[in-house]
């Protein structure tokens, strides 16, 4: 029997069989989608968690240094020198103080201590190296200038979210705030952080929506002007920017170094945290989580297995009648076992192609439900789970067609 | 001599207390261009006596030589082959495959056979008009009726002009008027030259046969060629029965 005549006959037999095919063809559908659907789910996820962390900043050294009594060094000014050095790790450093006792207002808004956390800005004094620590870009204008570190220049730039509730529509720029009664030009608005879809409305429901808009309501001032801002107390936190997380490790060792030499034991305190620690357990949380997902989504791919097997053994009798009669009337062996492979092939390879089709449409809902991002299957998981659910199908659709088709023709006619 | 078989034996469960001898050594001729009804009770071993002369089934012990050819020592393949082109059978059940329409049903040993599509037109459409089912040839076996079915059985049975028919029964689904047409029909075909076994119960069907073999418990025990008084026998029984 020719191929072609092979692939009539089992176009036939699909057609000629459509409850029987369909009911099929759902279990690959479904086993497919599913898997798709899952694994696209905890991709999603890792790819939300890695946007979140990367925008908490990345690379990042958390320093904590003051002096109790006046140790006759400039904390600020040693460790920028100290970063310069080691500059080969280090990408810069700022000052990271928040301030407490700051109200801001414009008009007749203000904003400050008055207002709930959820709700305030937080304000910080920087160099003009905080927005490059901090993983900032601006939107509008310039940011603070060693100049106005210098001249103690009255400036501030104003995060997205503040920007967004003093002024609305109106540009900000060289809008004069007033900031514990003193008059503030405004010289920058840095770009949002959230990744465009965070809002700003403060019932946020998700924490990490909330953390989001957190970074984008911060106010920052010239670090000098700690002597008008902070009661003259100067910066006790910095953030240091190095080049890579390898790096961050390295250069979090040499400034912990640099800084407890610099600042004797019982006259302060240094403290060196490395964002990369806290990230790493976040990794070991998500691999953790993947393996679920992908545990979930093996047993998903064994249940639309079974689902296959289900319908195939379920019509054995049916086809071994079949095949008795084909026999009886004079199949060969390799004919019916050639049909029944083209069989269960187009049935599997439709419906794989129908789940795959499901499967995107469901990823992208659930991307956008879940993530509000255009959530694409990756083309591994797609190719992998559409293989494994034809091999499925296929040997489940064969074995007992192989398995009637070595019985003599009378014993599979008695079949019923 | 057309078929051959000698000492044939068929056990199930041998050596065990279930031992069923189904046929129990069977020894039998038959010529080309015979028309043989073979006959017996139900269990006699009838049904496993034809299944064995059209190659359905293989013998536990014995030698069956069909057409001078030594069919226990055939492949699977080479059995396949007898089936299609020297055997075409009728079920008592029809066997026709549901998925597929009478044409198609029809054409499936041709397929088998690798006769080209065209010629294979020619041949069923030949075959359903012989069975006055060429009207119907798409029709599947759901939308027909018994009697339908049993015709495109023979249709399909007879398409590729296989020197023997093999009819298990034939008519035993099938009201009588029904059953005397197919019955006719197996005439015709016996009268073209095509050698015909029929296995029935039936005393009245058997009685048109040139031919009568008797078989009961596994053994044949009357064969008309071998005792006349068989045919005059069957013949009262089935008026009798009738």
């Amino acid at each position: 029997m020719k191929l072609t005549q092979a692939l009539k006959m089992a176009a036939k037999s699909i057609s000629g069989n459509k409850g029987r095919s369909a009911l099929t063809m759902l279990g690959v559908i479904i086993g497919l989608a599913a898997v798709i659907i899952l694994v696209s789910y905890a991709q999603g996820q890792n790819k939300a968690m890695e946007a979140y962390y990367e925008s908490l900043g990345e690379n990042t050294i958390t320093v904590y240094a003051s002096a109790y009594r006046d140790i006759g060094v400039d904390i600020a000014q040693e460790l920028s020198n100290y970063c310069q050095q080691i500059s080969e790790y280090v990408e810069g450093v700022t000052p990271n103080a928040q301030l407490w006792n700051i109200n801001l207002s414009y008009g007749v808004q203000t904003l400050g201590q008055d207002q709930d956390y959820d709700t305030r800005p937080t304000f910080y004094l920087g160099s003009d190296q905080f927005a490059l620590c901090n993983n900032y870009s601006l939107m509008k204008g310039r940011d603070i200038s060693y100049m106005d570190i210098q001249r103690l220049n009255q400036v501030c730039v104003l995060g997205a979210a503040v920007a967004d509730t003093l002024f609305g529509m109106v540009d900000p720029l060289d809008k004069t705030v007033t900031v514990n009664g003193k008059p503030f030009t405004v010289i920058g608005v840095y770009r949002p952080k959230g990744n465009g879809t965070t809002t700003y409305n403060e019932e946020g429901t998700n924490w990490q929506e909330v953390e989001m808009s957190r970074m984008d309501r911060i106010v920052v001032f010239p670090y000098s002007l700690s002597r008008i801002l902070n009661d003259n107390q100067s910066s006790d936190q910095y953030t240091v920017k190095a080049k890579d997380s390898k790096s961050a490790k390295l250069a979090a060792t040499y400034i912990k170094t640099f800084l407890q030499g610099l600042i004797p034991e019982d006259s302060g305190w240094v403290d060196v945290y490395n964002e990369g620690v806290y990230q790493e357990e976040q990794g070991e949380a998500n691999k953790l989580q993947q393996y679920f997902l992908g545990g979930i989504a093996a047993i998903s791919l064994v249940v639309g297995g079974v689902g296959i097997m289900n319908i195939m053994l379920v019509t054995v009798t049916e086809r071994t009648r079949e095949i008795g009669i084909r026999k009886a009337i004079g199949a060969e062996r390799r004919s019916i076992i050639t049909q029944f492979l083209i069989e269960a092939a187009m049935i599997c390879g439709i419906g794989g192609i129908i789940g795959i089709i499901v499967g995107y449409l469901g990823t992208l809902i659930v991307g956008k439900l879940a993530f509000d991002i255009v959530l694409i299957p990756g083309a591994g998981i797609t190719a992998g789970a559409f293989a494994i659910s034809v091999a499925l199908g296929l040997i489940f659709g064969m074995y007992p067609a192989a398995k009637a088709s070595r019985l003599q023709p009378v014993e599979a006619l008695r079949a019923d | 001599m057309l078929i051959d078989i000698k000492n044939v034996y068929k056990i199930y469960n041998e050596g065990l207390e279930s031992e069923v001898r189904a046929l129990d050594g069977v020894t039998l001729r038959i010529d080309r261009g015979e028309f043989v009804a073979i006959i017996g009770a139900s269990g006699s071993g009838k049904s496993t006596l034809m299944n064995i002369l059209g190659c359905l089934d293989v013998p536990s012990y014995g030698d069956y030589v069909l057409d001078g050819t030594d069919v226990t020592e055939l492949t699977d393949r080479e059995l396949a082959r007898i089936r299609n082109r020297e055997i075409g059978f009728i079920f008592q059940g029809y066997n026709l495959i549901s998925a597929l329409n009478a044409y198609e049903n029809v054409e499936l040993p041709l397929i088998y056979q690798g006769v080209s599509i065209l010629k294979r037109e020619d041949l069923v459409m030949e075959a359903l008009e012989r069975v006055n089912m060429a009207d119907r040839a798409r029709h599947r076996p759901s939308e027909m009726s018994g009697g339908q079915q049993q015709r495109v059985a023979i249709a399909r049975a007879i398409a590729a002009h296989p020197p023997i028919i093999m009819a298990d029964e034939p008519t035993g689904a099938l009201d009588s008027r029904t059953g005397k047409h197919v019955l006719e029909i197996l005439h015709t075909l016996h009268d073209e030259g095509t050698t015909v076994i029929l296995i029935t119960h039936d005393n009245t069907i058997a009685s048109t046969a040139e031919r009568i073999v008797r078989i009961s418990d596994g053994q044949i025990v009357a064969d008309s060629k071998d005792d006349d008084r068989l045919q005059a026998e069957v013949a009262r029984e089935g008026g009798a029965g009738s």
